[in-house]
């Protein structure tokens, strides 16, 4: 009876401090969100949804990316399957991430592996997987606890963010250039995890196809970016693994 | 102003869709086709490329007519970044990238 209820405190415990380790590791990825947030906002407006249509858009899709391509798309009249398909195309990121994420879920009841599903974002997962990646035990209560941890500010900070930019679309200068503190702070959220050479090649891979890939459409490159990226990954680590081998061809 | 309500509501649940079914897609039937371990490993590079993605074409942007295009962002990015890899500090790499950017600005308006 004692033990229980003192293994019921220590799992309480637990939660808390992994929930708290998410939230504050996420913290400089939420600037990066506050700003896309209030951008996206501006965006929505600027380009004509009303505000009623901006604010059930901000909630219902909760995908900068996705929202930003659509815009456009909205504003020229496009045909709805062109929307659906730009939506699929700039969140096909999402399935790789989901892939990775899937080992950590698993066990779970459908219901929940729905709501987290739904709640990973781009600096969630960069968080997370940065964090536990490499975790030999995939699925335990620390790695769930701060994954919500990490997702319930972040889910806050962007609708919060995107009614700031919703309402005050009309008064931001455009010479404040908020989208480039955008990129920075996506910048703080990769440069921590340059760690491996294989990382660093993997980095200039992705990083000379998204240049080259630009001109292609509706961010179809960043898809080609991320494949190369992680081949050229991939490649470096065999090639080391190869090389550190005793008795390998190589010398 | 768009104005069709119908045909913008209808676009905002078809992206509602296409976040639930990206997102959630493999942590719901994943168990179905389970990743073996090269490919999960391969995964672990996802983040990084996509992130590289997302940020050079931002930094160094080209368009086939115009070319390369080299702004002061780009000089902000590089001393934020060296910054960063001398205190390894997250906040100061945006907030330093900002102030070189509004400084140089007001220093050579163009």
């Amino acid at each position: 009876m004692n033990a229980a209820l003192s293994d019921r405190i220590a799992l309480r415990a637990l939660r808390r401090r992994a929930f708290i380790n998410g939230a504050r590791t996420i913290s400089p990825g939420l600037v990066a969100l506050a700003i896309w947030g209030i951008v996206t906002g501006v965006a929505m407006v600027k380009s004509g949804l009303s505000v009623t249509a901006a604010a059930i858009m901000s909630l219902l899709v909760y995908a900068g990316s996705a929202q930003l391509t659509a815009i456009p798309l909205l504003v020229v009249g496009a045909p709805l399957w062109l929307i659906f398909g730009a939506g699929i195309i700039v969140n096909l990121r999402f399935v790789i991430f989901g892939a990775a994420l899937q080992p950590y879920f698993k066990h779970m009841p459908w219901p929940k592996r729905l709501f987290l599903g739904f709640m990973n974002v781009d600096i969630v997962f960069v968080t997370f997987m940065g964090r536990f990646g490499s975790a030999p035990q995939k699925g335990n209560t620390e790695q769930l606890w701060f994954f919500i941890g990490a997702t319930i500010p972040c889910w806050l900070m962007w609708q919060l963010t995107s009614l700031i930019g919703i309402t005050l679309s009309a008064s931001v200068p455009e010479s404040w250039s908020l989208e480039f503190a955008a990129v920075l702070a996506l910048m703080a959220l990769m440069l921590p995890l340059l760690k491996t050479r294989p990382a660093v090649i993997s980095v200039v891979a992705a990083g000379v196809t998204a240049w080259l890939t630009q001109p292609w459409p509706l961010r179809i490159g960043l898809v080609a970016a991320t494949v190369v990226g992680i081949a050229a990954g991939m490649w470096a680590e065999s090639q080391i693994a190869k090389n550190a081998q005793p008795g390998s061809t190589a010398s | 102003m768009i104005n069709q309500s119908w045909y913008v509501y209808s676009a905002i649940l078809l992206l509602a869709a296409t976040s639930v079914i990206c997102r959630t897609g493999y942590v719901l039937f994943g168990h179905l086709l389970p990743l073996p371990d090269r490919l999960q490993r391969a995964l672990r590079y996802a983040p990084l490329a996509a992130l590289t993605g997302i940020i050079v074409p931002e930094l160094l942007p080209w368009h086939p007519e115009v070319g390369p295009q080299v702004d002061l962002r780009l000089l902000a990015a590089v001393i934020a970044t060296a910054l960063f890899c001398w205190t390894r500090n997250s906040f100061l790499l945006i907030a330093s990238g900002m102030v070189v950017l509004w400084t140089v600005r007001w220093v050579f308006p163009s």
